[in-house]
């Protein structure tokens, strides 16, 4: 090690050990941090990256190890005495009071009081937290509730509260997984700026052209253990992927084999004020359609409108020349249309029933007779399809919740797939998840299609939308902005398309 | 072996707790632990049991009831009407108690799948409506002079055994396989684990709460019918205060009162508890003040060897 | 707030019925019972109606529903009425009080009817309950010839009723060496908690138990179930308090063996007339007692309607 660089060393750590119960979650991790350093940890979930991140924020104890805080001793006694030390972190479930505004939100916890006055100054807060969110580029009024935020607008809450603590780390944990790419740009800045301060940054993505973009030292964890740290620039994405999981990953996105049926679908002049208007597209059997755009550009509200979940204010959709509006996902998945959300926890699953019962709920009456639940019928068929998804569960019993975020993407696909749909809609299926999960996704997405399902994909990622898909329809605040055919579908017509005019 | 460890864990709680308790009791007194004592028991839990697994699917589906005690009342009055002797077959008394619980329970599931006011203040207000219809039907007073019939309900034996056993094994068997068997029962589980989710997955989320309610409704009939009978008269002012036992048995027995989680065993178990609880305790000769302290610490230890075992 | 509103409205509309009909020049008394959920109170609720009737007066009844601050509230909102006298049916000895001294600061005569308040009133008319308790004991200690094993039920702990009757009960009980007190329990006044109670007594006690003094009928009748369910009810004895039409049929039957009457026409009777009798500054007695009578097979006919 170079002993002359060693004085700009803030974070150093040893030897890093941690049990559960019998696990190894952690077996003797070094990773150093260098003031003014964007450092990625990269790892498929399960690697470590997690506990290691608890434990720096003082939410988890180590069982052995030596951690140092620019050279001194650091045992945090809570979250708390992390932050007061100057490391913070940006967590990837968010964690906002939906009832209170973005300003409270954003003071949560320290309070300003006005100078006589011992209640909080609401106008006090307000002004300071515009100002915050100004110099971060955010124009989210400050007095609007959390609860009306996009997913995205409260990530860029949860970036300007862990900023405003004065950190000298910053811990990101997937920041951008519900940013769209102009809202990750701005956040990119914001990266820059923080360097130039001396911030050091340990930014956890699953997005490589995100850790190649912006990083400068890459570490890489696998079951638990150190593999390497190297500068990002000797690293390129197979290298990275190799070391990550261990082996060659070839053929990332899979190539498309199958033949483009007959149109099965069609959507005409669809509007729901406020959110979407005069959409139209034809879905053949066999095809990945993908819809990109920017967040809040209205594709998880068509999905929505597509499904049932919501309804239409104009326009028809057609399945087979018969009209099919469902008035509810009941009859959507009755005439064959399935949907599997982009918010797993909330929509997709119940988290604490298990893995078979929530493969199976959306066609439970396939597997009953006079109400009773044919218990071997049912376990057979949801297991067939858990094994063919490859989900990897102890027992069918396992409860969903204690599954690792592409083996609930997996259940949730499950469940979607056994009500045996013509269409199905996937809104983000690799949000969270690891990239060795992605190629698992990804080659089925590919498989469902070549087995003759129309596919309708919605994505916020790049490669996965151009990688992917057959034809793209672009959404751009609400309007249909282009349908490219894969040919044309390019990243730079994609992004100038999506950008409002 | 994996399977029941994973779906049961959470009696293991409640039932070590039960065993506990019986064991400590037959220590205590010699009376407590025979034959007619258990039938005893078993017959002054029934009423609460009845409840209990009306409430316990109702919050397994994330909603409450309130309303439980005074429909029971109301249901009571409504078949005691109909059952003085000589004036109506049997089974106009039985429709009437029953019917006015399915009523009153269809009632809820209306107001609140309609209205998406909280089930908490639906019931409430059910709980006063049911008792004002008792009061009115009663004129505020007991109706008595029932008919021999009627009352072999709750005072009748089938081969030595009081029959409101017979009703609460039955009753039990079909509850129980309702919920753990049934298309039904799993989708009550799904609402209360993810209302939103069970939506998005072809559920009638509304016509499963009618269903919890409308059954819980007609529980209470049932529980109504039986106390009339077997005290041989209709009170409008019965079951005063039943609902929080039936809670309460509900929530012992392992039932979450955020939904989703919960089953028949454990509230028959919780049921069973509080029952063999206050019959030890009067067998003991307790001060009733006494009886109060010792019931709360009881089943609040209950609760907590309960939620200690499922965090294991 | 809401609960005042709702019931000055009730209370109004009451009013205005009441001002619809021919008796509008009368006097108007208004009445806060302690909850006509309970027969007795019914009962000389009813009486109440009937003798106003007859003289024209014009009441205003209300339901305190056993609670005491809305007992006061009600008072309150007679005052504001203007009513000329009140008749109170007290839900608590303490907690009532208020009401008590509110409406004699207002200047309108107050009587309390059935039981008492700490606070005295213009009139008090009604029974001396611990004379219930003592009525009642005494003719256990009597068919038991002072000898035996007695169980007390017991109502809601620390009403006026439960202590009174407790005491009067007591009394004899320790005039009468011979008789033991078994065991002592609350069934709060209720049929089917009695009868649960009776029966963990049998699994305890068993052919042990000589007589149940249950201190309200329906836990007396609770009691009585139990015991013939039992196949115990003809060695043991039942002795309760109140003569609800129920318990009177139960005497006249013999399964139970004694009820206290507790004259309910004449408390509502005499508590119009003594209010009346306010209102006209006519002299009345501070206490108006009406006495009890215990009820066997042998008088139950002139009870029986």
């Amino acid at each position: 090690m170079d002993q002359k660089l060693s004085t700009d060393y803030i974070l150093q750590v040893r030897g890093l050990r941690k049990n559960y119960g019998g696990i190894k979650a952690l077996d003797g991790i070094f990773f150093e941090l260098r003031k003014g350093e964007v450092h990625a940890l990269m790892g498929e979930n399960g690697a470590g990256k997690s506990t290691f991140m608890k434990i720096l924020a003082g939410l988890e104890k180590p069982d052995s190890g030596e951690i140092l805080l620019e050279g001194a001793p650091y045992k945090p006694r809570g979250t708390y005495d992390a932050l007061q030390k100057g490391i913070s972190m940006i967590h990837q479930e968010l964690l906002a009071v939906p009832e209170l505004s973005v300003a409270e939100n954003l003071f949560l916890g320290k309070e300003i009081t006005g100078f006589w006055r011992k209640w909080i100054d609401n106008r006090a807060i307000n002004e300071m937290a515009a100002d915050r969110l100004k110099k971060l580029g955010i124009t989210i009024p400050p007095e609007t509730k959390m609860k009306l935020l996009s997913v995205a607008e409260m990530q860029m809450v949860e970036i300007a509260k862990a900023l405003s603590n004065d950190a000298r780390i910053l811990i990101m944990d997937e920041p951008t997984s519900a940013l769209s790419d102009r809202e990750a740009e701005r956040l990119f800045g914001l990266i820059g700026d923080l360097k130039n301060k001396g911030v050091g940054i340990i930014y956890i993505s699953h997005k490589m052209d995100e850790i190649f973009r912006i990083s400068d030292t890459v570490t890489v964890f696998r079951d638990g253990r150190f593999i390497d740290t190297r500068p990002a620039g000797e690293l390129d994405q197979p290298a990275l992927i190799s070391l990550m999981v261990g082996r060659k990953l070839t053929g990332f996105f899979p190539e498309n084999t199958s033949e483009k049926g007959a149109p099965i679908y069609t959507v005409r002049h669809l509007s729901q004020y406020n959110c979407f208007h005069d959409i139209s597209f034809e879905l053949h059997a066999g095809e990945i359609l993908g819809i990109s755009g920017l967040v809040g550009a209205g594709r998880t509200e068509l999905a929505r409108v597509l499904y049932g979940l919501d309804s239409a204010d104009e326009g028809q959709a057609l399945l087979h020349g018969e009209p099919m509006l469902p008035d509810s996902p009941r009859t959507a998945i009755r005439k064959g249309i399935a949907y599997v959300s982009e918010d797993r926890k909330s929509v997709g699953l119940i988290t604490k029933m298990s893995v078979l019962q929530n493969i199976s709920l959306a066609s439970l009456n396939n597997y009953a007779a006079y109400s009773f639940i044919k218990k071997k019928d049912e376990q057979s068929a949801a297991g067939k399809l858990a094994r063919h998804l490859r989900i990897k569960c102890s027992s069918l019993h396992q409860r969903v919740e204690t599954l690792s975020g592409g083996n609930q993407q997996k259940v949730a696909i499950a469940k979607a797939l056994l009500t045996k749909p013509k269409i199905i809609i996937l809104d983000e299926p690799t949000r969270g998840i690891d990239i060795g999960a992605k190629a698992e996704v990804y080659h089925l997405i590919r498989q469902l299609a070549s087995e003759g399902l129309g596919i309708i994909l919605i994505s916020s990622e790049m490669p996965e939308i151009i990688g992917l898909c057959d034809r793209v329809l672009v959404l751009s605040q609400g309007k249909q902005a282009a349908l490219l055919n894969k040919s044309e579908a390019t990243q730079e017509k994609i992004m100038y398309h999506s950008m409002p005019r | 072996m994996k399977k029941i460890s994973l779906d049961h864990i959470g009696q293991y709680g409640i039932a070590i707790a039960f065993v506990l308790i019986c064991v400590l009791l037959s220590i205590l007194h010699p009376a407590f632990l025979t034959l007619s004592n258990l039938r005893v028991i078993l017959t002054q839990v029934s009423i609460n049991a009845l409840l209990a697994f009306g409430v316990t699917f109702v919050i397994i589906t994330g909603g409450i009831d309130l309303s439980l005690g005074s429909v029971l009342a109301v249901a009571g009055i409504a078949a005691a009407i109909f059952a003085h002797p000589d004036s109506y077959p049997l089974v106009v008394p039985l429709a009437a108690g029953i019917g006015t619980g399915v009523l009153f329970g269809a009632f809820n599931g209306f107001v609140i799948t309609k209205s998406k006011v909280p089930p908490f203040i639906v019931t409430l207000g059910t709980m006063t409506i049911a008792r004002g219809l008792a009061l009115i039907f009663s004129n505020g007073r007991p109706v008595s002079n029932l008919s021999d019939a009627f009352n072999f309900i709750g005072g009748g034996t089938i081969w030595g055994i009081p029959f409101p056993i017979v009703i609460l094994v039955f009753t039990f068997i079909v509850c129980a396989l309702l919920l753990g068997k049934t298309t039904w029962g799993r989708y009550m589980y799904a609402v209360g684990g993810n209302e939103l989710a069970a939506r998005a997955s072809g559920i009638n989320v509304n016509k499963v709460k009618m269903m919890v309610y409308t059954l819980c409704g007609g529980l209470a009939g049932i529980a109504g019918v039986l106390l009339t009978s077997r005290i041989t008269t209709g009170q409008p002012n019965a079951g005063m205060g039943f609902e929080l036992d039936a809670i309460a048995a509900a929530i012992i027995g392992g039932t979450s009162t955020s939904g989703g989680t919960g089953n028949m065993v454990g509230t028959l178990l919780g049921a069973l508890l509080i029952g063999v609880i206050s019959n030890g305790l009067d067998l003991m000769n307790v001060s009733s003040y006494y009886q109060l302290v010792i019931k709360g610490l009881i089943i609040v230890g209950a609760v907590v060897l309960d939620s200690m075992s499922k965090n294991r | 707030m809401i609960r005042k509103a709702i019931s000055s409205l009730f209370l109004a509309a009451t009013l205005w019925s009441c001002g619809g009909s021919e008796t509008a020049t009368g006097p108007v008394i208004g009445v806060s019972m302690l909850s006509l959920q309970n027969e007795f109170v019914v009962n000389v609720a009813d009486e109440i109606e009937k003798k106003a009737g007859e003289h024209g007066v014009k009441l205003i009844m209300v339901d305190a529903e056993r609670s005491a601050l809305k007992q006061v509230e009600q008072v309150e909102s007679f005052i504001a009425q203007k009513v000329d006298a009140i008749i109170l049916n007290p839900c608590e000895v303490e907690a009532s009080s208020p009401a008590v001294e509110k409406a004699k600061a207002a200047g309108i005569p107050i009587v309390n009817v059935n039981s008492e308040t700490n606070a005295s009133p213009s009139a008090f008319v009604g029974s001396d309950d611990v004379e219930s308790g003592r009525i009642a004991m005494r003719y256990i200690a009597e068919k038991l010839d002072g000898n035996g094993n007695v169980l007390i039920m017991h109502g809601y702990m620390g009403q006026a009723a439960q202590i009174q009757r407790d005491k009067g009960a007591k009394e004899i009980l320790a005039g009468n060496p011979g008789l033991k007190l078994l065991a002592e329990q609350t069934a709060q006044w209720d049929r089917s908690k009695a009868m649960s109670l009776t029966e963990n007594w049998i699994q305890s006690y068993g052919s042990r138990i000589s007589a149940i003094f249950a201190q309200n009928d329906e836990m007396g009748m609770g009691a009585v179930k139990a015991l013939s369910e039992a196949g115990l009810k003809d060695k043991v004895i039942v002795v309760s308090i109140d003569a609800i039409p129920d318990a009177l049929q139960a005497v006249n039957k013999g399964n139970l063996d004694a009820t206290v009457f507790q004259n309910a026409v004449e408390q509502g009777g005499q508590s119009l007339e003594t209010a009346l009798k306010l209102i006209n500054n006519e002299p009345v007695k501070p206490t108006v007692l009406i006495p009890f009578k215990l009820v066997t097979k042998d008088n139950v006919a002139e009870y029986l309607k």
